[in-house]
């Protein structure tokens, strides 16, 4: 691995960091629980990205298999407090 | 070299959801945002990388990857904006 592809991948995860700052202050800020809960998404998807330039960077392709769990369990989680918050609407 | 610079597209993309995402003033605008454009991004991250490890089981398992992603986005937002509507016409 050259030396400019290592810059390049460093500069990548600096905008990661500050896309998942910006993440955080729509979740703390957030009107409703739905804006939480797209934030929530978001950060899942963040986490992804992160992973795999760590892989590419360690030169290591045991790190894929990351992503696939993250990606399953984020779907999952999405629909659970979807489903739950309508749930709760339809009952009170 | 490649790799490099489609993981960079990819971040930049990423990044112009989470603007979108904190710059917009409604739901449904925010969830566009982040929908779309992370789907892109991580399409482009899994491309970049599997590019650079250049194994078959690494394209199969992207290609599994990016298939997941672009199928339970769109149902995941849908599901969100639903509960969202069914809690405004509750009021």
């Amino acid at each position: 691995m050259t030396e400019s592809t290592n810059i390049i991948l460093y500069v990548s995860l600096g905008i990661l960091v500050i896309s998942l700052f910006l993440v955080f202050i729509r979740m703390f800020k957030g009107p409703s629980i739905q804006d939480r809960v797209v934030a929530l998404d978001l950060t899942a998807s963040i986490a992804m990205g992160f992973i795999l330039i760590y892989g590419v960077m360690k030169d290591n392709a045991i790190y894929f298999d990351i992503p696939v769990i993250i990606a399953l369990i984020s779907f999952i989680g999405t629909v659970a407090i979807s489903t739950y918050l309508k749930r709760k609407e339809k009952s009170s | 070299m490649i790799t490099a610079l489609l993981i960079l597209l990819g971040s930049v993309f990423i990044l112009l959801s989470a603007i979108g995402l904190i710059r917009y003033d409604d739901l449904y605008s925010r969830m566009q945002a982040t929908t779309k454009a992370t789907s892109f991004g991580i399409f482009l991250i899994l491309i970049g990388s599997s590019v650079c490890f250049h194994e078959p089981y690494v394209y199969l398992k992207a290609l599994f990857i990016i298939l997941f992603i672009y199928l339970t986005a769109p149902l995941g937002a849908h599901s969100v904006s639903k509960s969202d509507k069914e809690g405004r016409l509750e009021e």
